[in-house]
C-alpha cells in the first residue's frame, strides 16, 4: 500500500518518454506479451519448496485412508472437475461414477471433498460449491447420498451441518442463476447456516476504503471512524466468526461440516483454512502453513491469478479481490491473541503478502493446479517455500510452544480485532520502527538455544550425580565446598 | 438475614460486637481462618457464605470457570477456590486475595436470573433464585459469579443480600468504615504502626531524600529550602522546595505572592544534558512589582542555566480536568457494558464510539506535549518551566511523562513510585478531590491520574523492553486508587496528610516523618486507623502477583549516577548559545513566541531589565528552537540505526522515548478497560488472549532458563544449608498451583529475587556455572526435584486440568471447565508435554 513517486531531473523528453514505456511494459509483463520475471529468476535454493505439499502424504497425515474415506483418482485428468487437485478424498462407499453425478449437480463441478477430518471424533470437514437449486427448486439423489454419506462416516453424530458462507439473500438471489442452497427438506439430518460473508466485490471496495483512509496521510482525530466506515474489521470479524463456528462444531459438537459458497474456491477457502488452523496445531508450525496453503487454496483452485492480477494492468478488473490478504489478515489477529501457538511470526506473513505481489516465485502463478502443470510452474520457477525454507530462522517465532493437540478458540468480537498496522501502514512515511523486534527476536532465539542447550547439558549433569551421590551422601558435603572456592 | 445495626457502620459499636463474633465464631485465636478456608483480617468476620459457586476467569486468568466459596465480610467479597492451600497463619495479612473485590471498589451488584437481570440494591427484594451474581466495579472490573444448582436457594439469597446491603454506597462517611473495617482493629493498627516503609524508593519527605534527588540527576546549583517547613508560604507545596542556590531564604519568601497559591518555580528533574524542568502555577498579575523582587523571580525562573528558559503553557493544547472526567466516564460506560440495562454498543459501532469518548485524543495531547517537552530538554542547558493554572494537575502529567520518556530510572518499579512520590504526591495532586471517594464533589472529580498511567501504558506497549516495570503494575496501581484505603491517595497535599498524622497522636518530625516514630499508643485510639501508603504492597498483594510487577530481566542498563550536568555527548548539535541571556520564550501550540506579557513585571516594569529583554526577545533566536523542535520528528534515526546495528551499538539511554502518536498507533488498554467484558465471549470456551509482548515473554523464558541454570548448578555447588530449603519452596509451590487448578507458575519464579536479580551479567555467570559445575558431585543436588523441561508445564497432574499456554509464562495458565473437559480428550494436561 504506497505509491512510489520519482522526479525527473531535466531530461530531454525522448529519455522521459522511453523509461516510461520501460516501466509500462515490465510492470504489466502479461498484458505486454512477456513473461512473468519468475520464469526468468534462477536464483538456486537449497531447499526445494515444491517438495513441501504432496496430497498423498497430507492426507495420509491425517489418517486418510481409512474405513470411511477413500482417496480416489477419479479426477486424475480433471476431468470431472478442472479447479480441482488430482487427487481427492471421498466417502468409502461412493463408487466413482456416482462422483460424477454429483459434480453435475454442483456449480462448476465442485464436489464436497474431504479438507480435514478430526483424529478422534472422525467429524469431518468437507468444502464444495453451492448446489444447482436453481428456481425450481432441482434435486439430486445422488448429492443427497453423497451428503448422507458423509454423515454417516461420522458415528458420533447424526447430524450434519452444512455452512452456507454467504449472506441468506445473496444465496438465495444465486437461485436466479442456477444456484442456491441446500433446502433442509431434501437433506435429511442436515442443518443450514449462512455466515453473512460478503462477496469479492465487497471486499474489494473495503480494501480500497481502507487504503484511502491509510495513505499517504492519517487523519488523527477521525481515525477510528474511518476506520469503521471502511468495514474492513468487521468482514475480519465475521470469517472469523464463521471459521470459530465451525470448528466448534467439530471439535466441540462432533459434527461434521460441509462448507461452501458460490464456487467454493474463495470465501470456502477461508474458511476451511482458518478452522483447520484453529483445530490442528500442525497447521500452525510453518511447514504445516505451507502445506495448509498449497492445499487449501493452491489445489483446490483459489484464482490467484484472477484476483491478484498477476502482471495484469487492467487494475480495474472486477474479478480482483483481497480474499488471500483477509485470510492473512485473519492469521495474523490469531497470532495476536495466541502469541505461542504459531511457529512462524509476522514477518512470515509479510513475506508471504509480498511475494503474492512480487511474481518473483512461482508459488501464487495461475488459477489452478491443472493450470499449472501445464506450464510447468514447477520445473520452470522457483517456489515461495524454497526461499523461506531456506533461512528458517528469519520467520521463526522464538516463543513457539509445540502443542499440536490443542484447538483454539479466538475471541471475534471487534473489540479485540485490530488493524494490522504492521502490514497496511508499514508504509506510511510517519510510521517508523520502534524496536528492532525482528532482530531481537533472533538474537533471542539464539540466546534461546544457547541456553536451552546449557540447561540440559547440567540437568544431565545433574541427575548423574545426584544419582552416583546418593549412596555417599553423608560425606559429600564438605567435599563439595572445596571446588567452589577455586573459583569464585 | 442480617439486622440493621450490623450492617451500618458506627465504628464504636462495631467494635465490641465484631470481638464478640470473633470470640463466637473462631475461638481465641483471632487470626484463625473460617472453616471454609478463608483467612479473615484481625477483626473481620464473615457476615454470609455460599458455597459451590463457580467464578468466571479473565482473560488475563486464562477464562474458563473456577469453583469454590463465596463470603461476604464487612470489608470485601472473597472467593476462596476448592481445593486452594491452607493459607498460612503466620503470614502478614494481605488485604485482598487474589479473587477477593474490596466491598468499596463495587459500584452495583446486578443478579441474573432464569430470564431476567436486576439491579440490586439496598432496599430491593428478589422475587426469583439468582443463577449469576455480577459486580460491577470502579476500577472497570466486572466479576461474575455463577451459583450452583447445589447451592441451597437460601444461602443465593442472603448473600446477594447482603452484599447489596454492605457494599459502600458512595456517600460521605462510607469511607470511615470501609477503612475500619479493613483496618480499624487493635491488632492490624498495630500491625500497621510496625510496618517500615519501602526503602528502595524515594519519599521526599525529608531534606536528605531530595538532595539524594539532585546527586541523581546531578543538578548542581540548586538547593533544597525548607522555606515552606510550616506550609506558611504555600498550602499546597510539599514542606521542602528546589530552588536555585543564588536565592536566599529571605529573598524566596517575597516571591511566594506573584504566583497563584504560592507555587512559585521549582525544580523537577534535569535531563543529562544539563537542561532543568521547572513547574510553576500561573502568575499572580494584580500585585506590584518591587525591583528586587523581580531580580529574585528571575533568578529563580532562570535557575542556574543563565540563557534561556522556555514557558510552556499547559492549559491550551491539553485537556481540562472536566474533559477528562467526562472522557473517562464514557469511555467506563463503553467498556463495562451493562447487562442489567442491555445498553451495550454493537459492534459495528465499537469503533467510532470509542473515537467519541476522546479518551485516545487526550492520551495522545499529553504524549505530544511531553514528547515536545522532553526535545526541547535534550537540547541541553536551558529552562523549561510548565505553567498550569494551579500547578496540580496537568503539569503533573507532563513532567512525570517527560521523566518517564527520559529518565531510565523512571520506568523501573521503584523509580516510578519515587517519580510519582515526587510529581504527584509530594506536589500536591488533588487526589482527595480528584477521585471524590466520598462523592461528595462531583464537579471537582477527574481521573487526571488514570490518564497518566494510560498515556504510560502506551509508552510501555511502543517500547515494551526499554520498561522494567509491567503492566501488571500499572494495573495494580489503577485499581488501587479506586481503594480508599491509602494515605498517598486520601489527601490533597502534603500539608493535610500531616494534619491527618499529628491527628492520630503523632509527633510531627521533619526529618524522619510519622511512620517512623514508636508506635502510636493504640488504646488511646483516636477515631481514624493509621492509613497505610500505597506503594506498601506486601499489604495488598499477594507475593506471585508482586512478582509479576517487574520483568525478570531488567532492560535497562545499569544505572550510574550522573557526576553531573555536563554529560553531553554530542554538545554541538543543537547549539543555542547565540541566544542573549536571560531570553525566554513561550512554547505554545509547537511554535515558539515571546509576547510582551509573558512575564508580567517584564511587561510592566520599566528599567534596565526591559531593555535587555526586549532585545532578546527579537525573533530571529526562535527558529533555532523550532529547529530543535521540528527535528523532534527525525531524530529518532539515528536511535533506530544505533539500535538495529545490533548488541554492539549502545543506546544512550537518556534518549527520549519518543512514541508514534498517529492514529492507528495509539492503543486501548484492553487489559484494564476490557477486563470484564462479559459480551466480548462469543464462546464460553477458554482462551488465553495474552497481549504481553512477544519479546518480554522470551526474555522471561530466558531469565527462567537462567534461573534453573543457577539452580542446576548451585545444586551442584551443594551448600546443604541454603540450597536445599529453594528446591522444596518451589515444590511447595509448585503443589499449590496445582491444587488451586487456575494459576501455574514456573517453579523457579519465587526464587528470582532471591538469585538471579544479584547475579552478574549473563554471560560471566553462565560460563562460572559452568565450570561450577564440573566440580566434584556435590551432596545436596536435591534428587526428588523432577527434572523440568522448559515447555513442559506437564509436571502439573493431568486430572487437574491445568496446563501451560506458553513457556511457563505466569499468565498464560489455562483452565477448563471441569464439565467440558470429560469431552475434551485432546486437551489434557501431559498431552503438552512435548
Amino acid at each position: 500500500m504506497r505509491n512510489l513517486r520519482f522526479a525527473h531531473k531535466q531530461m530531454d523528453d525522448t529519455l522521459r518518454k522511453s523509461i516510461f514505456e520501460v516501466l509500462m511494459k515490465f510492470a504489466f509483463p502479461v498484458s505486454n506479451g512477456l513473461q512473468i520475471f519468475a520464469f526468468e529468476y534462477g536464483q538456486v535454493f537449497p531447499e526445494n519448496g515444491w517438495k513441501v505439499y504432496d496430497a498423498v502424504s497430507e492426507y495420509k497425515r491425517q489418517g486418510i485412508p481409512n474405513e470411511s474415506w477413500r482417496i480416489t483418482k477419479v479426477n486424475d485428468h480433471y476431468e470431472v472437475c478442472d479447479t480441482y487437485p488430482s487427487t481427492l478424498a471421498v466417502p468409502v462407499n461412493i463408487p466413482d461414477e456416482e462422483l460424477k453425478r454429483v459434480a453435475a449437480f454442483r456449480a462448476k463441478g465442485r464436489i464436497p471433498v474431504l479438507s480435514w477430518i478430526h483424529p478422534e471424533s472422525q467429524a469431518t470437514v468437507t468444502r464444495c460449491s453451492q448446489p444447482m437449486v436453481g428456481v425450481n427448486g432441482k434435486r439430486s439423489k445422488e448429492d443427497e447420498k453423497y451428503l448422507q454419506a458423509i454423515m454417516d462416516a461420522n458415528a458420533q453424530s447424526h447430524k450434519l451441518f452444512i455452512f452456507d458462507a454467504r449472506p441468506s439473500v445473496n444465496a438465495a438471489a444465486n437461485k436466479m442463476k442456477g444456484g442456491g442452497y441446500e433446502s433442509e427438506d431434501a437433506y435429511q439430518n442436515a442443518e443450514l447456516v449462512f455466515l453473512d460473508i460478503h462477496n469479492i466485490h465487497v471486499m474489494r471496495e473495503s480494501l480500497r476504503k481502507l487504503k484511502d483512509v491509510v495513505y499517504p496521510n492519517i487523519e488523527d482525530s477521525h481515525w477510528l471512524s474511518n476506520l469503521e466506515s471502511t468495514h474492513w474489521l468487521e468482514h475480519i470479524k465475521l470469517i472469523l466468526a464463521g471459521a470459530l463456528r465451525i470448528a466448534d462444531k467439530v471439535e466441540s459438537g462432533k459434527t461434521s461440516v460441509v462448507v461452501h459458497c458460490s464456487d467454493g474456491w474463495d470465501r470456502t477457502g477461508q474458511l476451511t483454512s482458518l478452522s483447520m488452523l484453529m483445530l490442528d496445531g500442525y497447521y500452525r508450525t510453518i511447514r504445516g502453513f505451507e502445506v495448509l496453503l498449497e492445499k487449501e487454496w493452491l489445489s483446490f483452485g483459489h484464482r490467484f491469478q484472477l484476483r491478484i492480477g498477476h502482471g495484469d494492468k487492467n487494475h480495474t478488473d472486477a474479478d480482483r479481490s483481497p480474499v488471500f490478504i483477509q485470510f492473512i489478515d485473519c492469521v495474523w489477529q490469531l497470532t495476536r491473541q495466541f502469541p505461542a501457538a504459531f511457529e512462524f511470526n509476522e514477518y512470515f506473513l509479510v513475506t508471504i503478502l509480498d511475494h503474492l505481489y512480487s511474481c518473483l516465485f512461482g508459488t501464487f502463478l495461475c488459477n489452478s493446479e491443472q493450470q499449472r502443470l501445464k506450464e510447468e510452474i514447477p520445473k520452470r520457477t522457483v517456489s515461495l517455500w524454497s526461499y523461506i525454507n531456506s533461512q528458517l530462522e528469519e520467520f521463526t517465532n522464538p516463543l513457539y510452544v509445540n502443542y499440536s493437540n490443542h484447538v483454539l478458540f479466538p475471541v471475534v468480537s471487534l473489540r479485540h480485532l485490530e488493524l494490522w498496522v504492521g502490514y497496511y501502514i508499514r508504509w506510511n512515511p510517519r510510521m517508523r520502527p520502534q524496536e528492532p523486534v525482528h532482530q531481537r527476536y533472533k538474537e533471542l532465539l539464539a540466546k534461546r538455544a544457547e541456553l536451552q542447550k546449557r540447561v540440559d547439558e547440567l540437568q544431565r549433569e545433574v541427575t548423574n550425580r545426584s544419582a552416583s551421590s546418593s549412596s555417599e551422601r553423608a560425606g559429600s558435603p564438605t567435599r563439595s565446598i572445596t571446588p567452589v572456592q577455586t573459583f569464585v | 438475614m442480617l439486622t440493621g445495626s450490623k450492617t451500618t457502620f458506627k465504628v464504636r459499636q462495631m467494635l465490641p460486637d465484631i470481638k464478640e463474633r470473633m470470640l463466637s465464631q473462631s475461638g481465641v485465636n483471632a487470626r484463625s481462618r473460617d472453616v471454609f478456608g478463608l483467612r479473615c483480617l484481625p477483626g473481620e468476620c464473615v457476615l454470609q457464605r455460599a458455597v459451590m459457586v463457580r467464578k468466571k476467569l479473565t482473560a488475563r486468568e486464562g477464562r474458563g470457570w473456577l469453583s469454590g466459596t463465596l463470603f461476604c465480610t464487612h470489608f470485601r467479597v472473597a472467593f476462596v477456590p476448592q481445593d486452594s492451600p491452607r493459607p498460612d497463619d503466620n503470614a502478614d495479612p494481605v488485604l485482598l486475595g487474589d479473587h477477593d473485590v474490596a466491598l468499596a471498589s463495587i459500584e452495583k451488584v446486578v443478579v441474573v436470573g432464569p430470564n431476567r437481570t436486576k439491579l440490586v440494591t439496598p432496599n430491593s427484594s428478589l422475587k426469583f433464585t439468582p443463577e449469576e451474581l455480577v459486580l460491577y466495579c470502579r476500577d472497570l472490573r466486572v466479576i461474575c459469579f455463577l451459583f450452583d444448582r447445589l447451592t441451597p436457594d437460601a444461602q443465593v439469597l442472603e448473600i446477594t443480600y447482603t452484599i447489596a446491603k454492605t457494599y459502600q454506597p458512595p456517600k460521605p462517611g462510607s469511607v470511615l468504615s470501609f477503612q475500619n473495617a479493613a483496618l480499624g482493629s487493635v491488632e492490624m493498627k498495630q500491625f500497621l504502626s510496625n510496618r517500615r516503609r519501602n526503602a528502595h524508593m524515594n519519599w521526599y519527605e525529608s531534606v536528605s531524600d531530595w538532595e539524594q534527588e539532585l546527586e541523581r540527576c546531578g543538578a548542581m546549583g540548586w538547593r533544597v529550602s525548607s522555606v515552606n517547613d510550616r506550609f506558611e508560604m504555600s498550602t499546597s507545596l510539599s514542606r521542602f522546595i528546589v530552588v536555585p542556590h543564588k536565592v536566599l531564604d529571605t529573598e524566596l519568601k517575597k516571591s511566594f505572592a506573584h504566583f497563584n497559591e504560592g507555587r512559585i518555580p521549582r525544580w523537577c528533574w534535569r535531563h543529562p544534558r544539563g537542561s532543568d524542568l521547572l513547574r510553576m502555577a500561573s502568575f499572580q498579575n494584580n500585585i506590584y512589582h518591587e525591583k528586587d523582587d523581580i531580580r529574585n523571580l528571575e533568578m529563580i525562573l532562570f535557575g542556574c542555566q543563565s540563557s534561556l528558559c522556555v514557558v510552556v503553557e499547559l492549559a491550551e493544547e491539553l485537556p481540562s480536568p472536566a474533559d477528562i472526567q467526562l472522557a473517562h466516564s464514557r469511555l467506563r460506560a463503553l467498556c463495562l457494558g451493562d447487562i442489567s440495562t442491555s445498553v451495550s454498543v454493537p459492534d459495528d459501532k465499537w469503533l467510532s464510539t470509542l473515537e467519541s469518548t476522546h479518551w485516545l485524543d487526550y492520551t495522545r495531547s499529553c504524549l505530544k506535549k511531553a514528547s515536545e517537552v522532553a526535545c526541547l530538554l535534550r537540547g541541553g542547558h536551558l529552562t523549561v518551566a510548565l505553567q498550569e493554572a494551579d500547578d496540580r494537575d496537568l503539569s503533573c502529567v507532563v513532567s512525570s511523562l517527560v521523566q518517564v520518556m527520559c529518565d531510565p530510572h523512571c520506568r523501573t518499579q521503584h523509580g516510578f513510585q519515587s517519580l510519582v512520590q515526587k510529581e504527584w504526591v509530594m506536589a500536591g495532586h488533588r487526589f482527595y478531590s480528584r477521585i471524590n471517594y466520598h462523592r461528595d464533589n462531583d464537579k471537582e472529580e477527574a481521573p487526571v491520574f488514570l490518564l497518566f498511567l494510560d498515556c504510560v501504558w502506551q509508552l510501555l506497549s511502543q517500547y515494551p523492553s526499554r520498561f522494567q516495570l509491567t503492566d501488571d503494575f500499572l494495573l495494580a496501581l489503577h485499581d488501587s486508587i479506586h481503594l480508599p484505603l491509602f494515605s498517598s491517595f486520601l489527601a490533597n497535599c502534603q500539608r493535610e496528610r500531616c494534619k491527618r498524622s499529628q491527628n492520630l497522636g503523632q509527633s510531627y518530625t521533619p526529618v524522619n516523618g510519622w511512620r517512623d516514630m514508636l508506635h502510636p499508643d493504640s488504646s488511646s485510639d483516636p477515631c481514624d486507623p493509621p492509613l497505610p501508603p500505597v506503594w506498601d504492597w506486601d499489604l495488598q498483594y499477594s507475593k506471585h502477583r508482586r512478582d509479576r510487577f517487574t520483568q525478570p530481566v531488567p532492560p535497562v542498563p545499569p544505572l550510574q549516577p550522573l557526576l553531573n550536568g555536563n554529560l553531553n555527548t554530542n554538545p554541538d548539535t543543537h547549539r543555542l548559545a547565540d541566544t542573549l541571556p536571560g531570553s525566554v520564550f513561550l512554547l505554545s501550540r509547537g511554535t515558539f513566541s515571546c509576547p510582551a506579557n509573558l512575564l508580567p513585571w517584564r511587561s510592566t516594569s520599566s528599567g534596565p531589565y526591559k531593555k535587555s529583554h526586549r532585545r532578546a526577545a527579537s525573533s530571529e533566536n526562535v527558529p533555532g528552537l523550532e529547529r530543535l523542535l521540528k527535528a523532534w520528528a527525525l531524530t529518532e534515526f539515528p536511535q533506530a540505526l544505533t539500535s538495529t546495528s545490533g548488541p554492539q551499538g549502545p543506546l544512550d539511554p537518556y534518549e527520549p522515548l519518543l512514541p508514534l502518536l498517529m492514529g492507528p498507533c495509539m492503543g486501548l488498554w484492553r487489559e484494564c478497560y476490557l477486563r470484564g467484558a462479559l459480551h466480548a465471549q462469543a464462546f464460553s470456551h477458554p482462551i488465553s488472549a495474552n497481549h504481553l509482548h512477544p519479546v518480554e515473554r522470551l526474555a522471561q523464558e530466558v531469565q527462567q532458563l537462567k534461573d534453573k541454570l543457577a539452580q542446576v548448578s548451585t545444586g551442584t555447588d551443594g551448600i546443604p544449608s541454603t540450597k536445599t530449603a529453594e528446591p522444596r519452596r518451589t515444590d511447595a509451590n509448585l503443589n499449590q498451583n496445582t491444587n488451586n487448578g487456575t494459576f501455574l507458575f514456573p517453579a523457579v519464579r519465587p526464587q528470582s529475587k532471591a538469585a538471579p536479580r544479584m547475579t552478574p551479567p549473563p554471560t560471566s555467570t553462565t560460563t562460572n556455572h559452568q565450570q561450577t559445575s564440573r566440580g566434584p558431585p556435590p551432596a545436596s543436588a536435591p534428587p526428588s526435584r523432577p527434572v523440568r523441561r522448559d515447555n513442559g508445564g506437564g509436571s502439573n497432574s493431568g486430572n487437574k486440568h491445568t496446563f501451560l499456554f506458553g513457556h511457563s509464562s505466569v499468565t498464560e495458565a489455562r483452565t477448563y471447565p471441569a464439565p467440558n473437559n470429560a469431552k475434551l480428550p485432546k486437551s489434557n494436561g501431559p498431552s503438552l508435554a512435548s
